[in-house]
């Protein structure tokens, strides 16, 4: 672009006219201004209809309520009876059971995992990685209907195990505590392979020079895990930390097709809660509400844990 | 327009056909709202068009069925039966309901438990019948059932597909071998005396129970006991009744049963069901809708003889021993281009003989249609229950006086806070009229309905 002034106003206006398009011809080299944000239209209508539009529905219906098929404008309403509903602390309650017990003992057991797949001593490597990776390629439902068959109280096949070596028979669906543990037993067959291999990414990235100098240091093994090993894997241990909170915050399908959050409601889960409130019982109001309580608190998370894992500077 | 068959069915047809010309021009006075469709106003011979129908399994197949008849009528409508499953089918209503009615079926076949939930949630959903012609229907249906299928004002939004009164089914090897007669089982206290004695001769419990309800929703029987009582969950009102004397003395039989050790733990699903009805996981009796009747001489083939049928024992001696165990009805939406059409294919279906025997023939669901239950080719003697009249059995509880279920669009939360009381009282040995109290207040608060005083 040049500068198309008229005649004698050059003088006056010329230190801008100067600046302005030589700015311009830097910033669009040649195209016009919009060009970027053309090639992200895509993106930002897709984010524009399937998220900003949904997040934004739900906060609008978490205020309204629907009596006799009349959607009415209720103010705070539901988030008020949300905090006076016995099943909503029972959901939170049993949520956050299965997150403290399960993520730490998933993450523990996927790191390691992730220290024996990279190990040069292990045969037959991608053998083994495969195997403990396909629980995450299973569906839902068939993960459902063998978990039941293996759970089953009466006649699965786990207690015939338990039963084989003289222990049991366990009711695993059938009793709050075991159905607990059923649904974390089941959430770590079917996550722990997902973690290891994140983990095992970000060891193969831990050069091979500093466990060479720890050894030449006269470090063991388990010196060597816990000094270059355990801070190699601290970027990855935090994000699937998060990840796996957030993802156990959200937890509805294992419950959904193994207990139906039963046994009298041992293993509701917020997730759970909200679904059938939804769907179950058509009150999208109030599921809405519940939605938004779980963002916050998974926000409020969030936040804490990357403060408590934040790097020292 | 050509008929093949005999003088009743020609009747029938030029009928229905009279019925639907008029009620259709008549529809048109009453709904202007309504989209005129191509069809709307003239005669319904000359209806054309395709319908669907959202259905499942054996229903499906019964309305299947219909279709060759119908088409006899109304050669110009072509009808897709759906087989979307159940219950696969309530959260496909329901999203297209949510969505405005985008997508919805012409035909919906809905259960009587989510009809007042349809009804009053997502309201102007299906279509008054009654502007079709199928409100004339009302005197040939059981007035219970007609009226759940019925709105506030009198709207028709369902036509009784399935009427339900309850058989008690009991395995007649097991209580011969306990020496245990069946006729002097006149109530559930004699039952659970017989049930013992059964559970000591033979090692088999007198029936099962998903005690952790966690299959499946597992208060079949706690409704009938309450059924037998004149209550539910709620009165006609609406207020919560579920803790009243009558829920209460349904939830101790139950705990009754429990203690003496006689009910099997078996979790709830249709596998099971079928392992029951073979003899494969043995119970001495189990009670289920008028459909079982059927379904047993299918699925439990190998097992002729071994079944009998009889109406449930009642509560307390002299009372009610027939309860409506569910039921399932035919909808219109309102969203359907077709609705004259599909209306038409509701009333065949439902309404006519020819319908009825083409339906029942195929899918065996236990009709409604009373000038066809009353007919002598329904009440025949059946050789799988050694000859007996089976049907009758259920016909005859259609005389009793039993109250109309108020199921309410809370049903579904009634239902989960009744589950969770008896798994506390089954598994944990709670008193039921402390759980039973909670379960009220829970729904109380969850509903801002008022418990019945």
């Amino acid at each position: 672009m040049t500068v198309t002034t008229t005649k004698g106003s050059v003088d006056a206006v010329s230190p801008r006219a100067l600046r302005v398009p030589d700015r311009r011809r830097r910033a669009t080299a040649g195209y016009p201004r919009w060009t970027p944000y053309l090639f992200l239209l895509p993106a930002i209508l897709l984010f524009a209809g399937f998220t900003v539009y949904p997040y934004v529905s739900a906060l609008w219906l978490s205020l309204t309520t629907n009596r006799g098929g009349e959607t009415t404008f209720a103010g705070l309403a539901n988030y008020v009876r949300l905090l006076r509903d016995p099943l909503f602390y029972t959901a939170l309650k049993n949520t956050f059971v299965i997150l403290i017990v399960q993520v730490p003992v998933m993450l523990a057991l996927a790191v390691l995992l992730a220290v024996a797949f990279n190990s040069v001593l292990l045969k037959a490597r991608a053998l083994w990685r495969t195997i403990y990776f396909v629980p995450i390629v299973m569906g839902l439902v068939a993960y459902g209907i063998l978990f039941r068959a293996l759970f089953s109280s009466q006649d699965g096949f786990v207690n015939q195990l338990l039963g084989a070596v003289g222990a049991g028979p366990i009711p695993w669906l059938a009793n709050g505590f075991w159905a607990k543990m059923t649904i974390v037993i089941a959430l770590t067959w079917h996550y722990t392979g997902q973690s290891a291999i994140i983990y095992l990414a970000q060891l193969q990235a831990i050069p091979v020079d500093l466990y060479e100098a720890a050894a030449a240091d006269g470090a063991g093994a388990v010196q060597r895990f816990w000094n270059v090993t355990w801070p190699g894997l601290r970027p990855a241990l935090v994000l699937t930390a998060i990840l796996s909170t957030i993802g156990t915050l959200q937890l509805f399908d294992e419950p959904f097709v193994l207990t139906g959050g039963g046994p009298n409601n041992a293993t509701l889960t917020v997730g759970m809660y909200l679904y059938t409130n939804g769907f179950r019982y058509f009150d999208f109001g109030y599921a809405s509400a519940i939605g938004y309580a779980l963002t916050l608190i998974i926000g409020a998370i969030s936040l804490i844990q990357l403060r408590l894992t934040r790097e020292k500077p | 327009m050509k008929f093949h068959g005999n003088r009743t069915r020609r009747a029938v047809a030029v009928f229905t056909t009279a019925v639907l010309a008029a009620s259709t021009l008549a529809a048109c006075g009453q709904q202007p709202s309504t989209p005129a469709s191509p069809t709307t106003g003239t005669g319904g011979a000359e209806l054309t068009g395709t319908i669907t129908v959202w259905s499942w399994t054996a229903p499906a197949k019964g309305l299947e069925a219909a279709i060759p008849g119908f088409q006899k009528l109304y050669p110009g409508v072509e009808v897709e039966v759906q087989d979307v499953g159940n219950p696969a089918i309530w959260d496909k209503i329901t999203t297209s309901m949510a969505a405005g009615g985008a997508g919805l079926a012409d035909v919906l076949n809905i259960g009587i438990d989510y009809m007042g939930n349809y009804v009053e949630k997502f309201p102007g959903q299906l279509a008054d019948l009654s502007g079709f012609g199928l409100g004339e229907l009302a005197g040939d249906f059981p007035a219970g059932p007609w009226k759940s299928g019925q709105g506030a004002k009198g709207e028709v939004y369902g036509i009784p597909y399935e009427v339900n009164a309850t058989g008690f089914f009991y395995r007649t090897d097991l209580f011969e071998k306990a020496g245990v007669d069946v006729t002097t089982i006149k109530t559930w206290d004699d039952l659970l005396t017989a049930g013992k004695t059964i559970m000591d001769a033979t090692g088999v419990p007198l029936f099962a129970l998903d005690k952790a309800a966690t299959a499946a929703d597992s208060a079949n029987l706690w409704q009938l006991l309450t059924n037998l009582q004149g209550s539910f969950y709620f009165d006609a009102a609406g207020d919560i009744t579920l803790n009243n004397a009558a829920g209460v003395k349904a939830l101790e039989i139950i705990k009754q049963a429990n203690d003496l050790g006689i009910v099997a733990d078996i979790p709830g699903s249709w596998d099971n069901l079928v392992a029951q009805m073979k003899g494969d996981k043995p119970v001495a009796t189990f009670t289920a809708g008028g459909w079982m009747a059927g379904q047993l001489t299918i699925d439990g083939s190998g097992m002729a003889g071994k079944w009998g049928v009889a109406k449930p024992p009642a509560v307390a001696a002299g009372g009610l021993t027939a309860a409506i165990n569910g039921g399932t009805y035919l909808s219109v939406s309102n969203t359907s281009p077709n609705k004259a059409a599909a209306a038409a294919f509701v009333k065949y279906a439902l309404g006519t003989l020819e319908g009825q025997e083409a339906v029942y023939a195929a899918g065996g669901m236990f009709p409604g249609y009373l000038p066809f239950i009353t007919s002598t080719s329904f009440s025949k003697p059946v050789d799988y229950y050694g000859g007996a009249r089976v049907n009758d059995i259920f016909i005859s509880q259609l005389d009793e006086d039993t109250p109309v279920v108020n199921y309410t669009s809370d049903y579904a939360r009634a239902l989960k806070a009744l589950d969770d009381a008896q798994t506390q009282v089954l598994l944990e040995g709670a008193d039921p009229q402390t759980v039973l109290d909670a379960a009220a207040e829970l729904v109380a608060q969850q509903t801002g309905r008022t418990i019945a005083k």
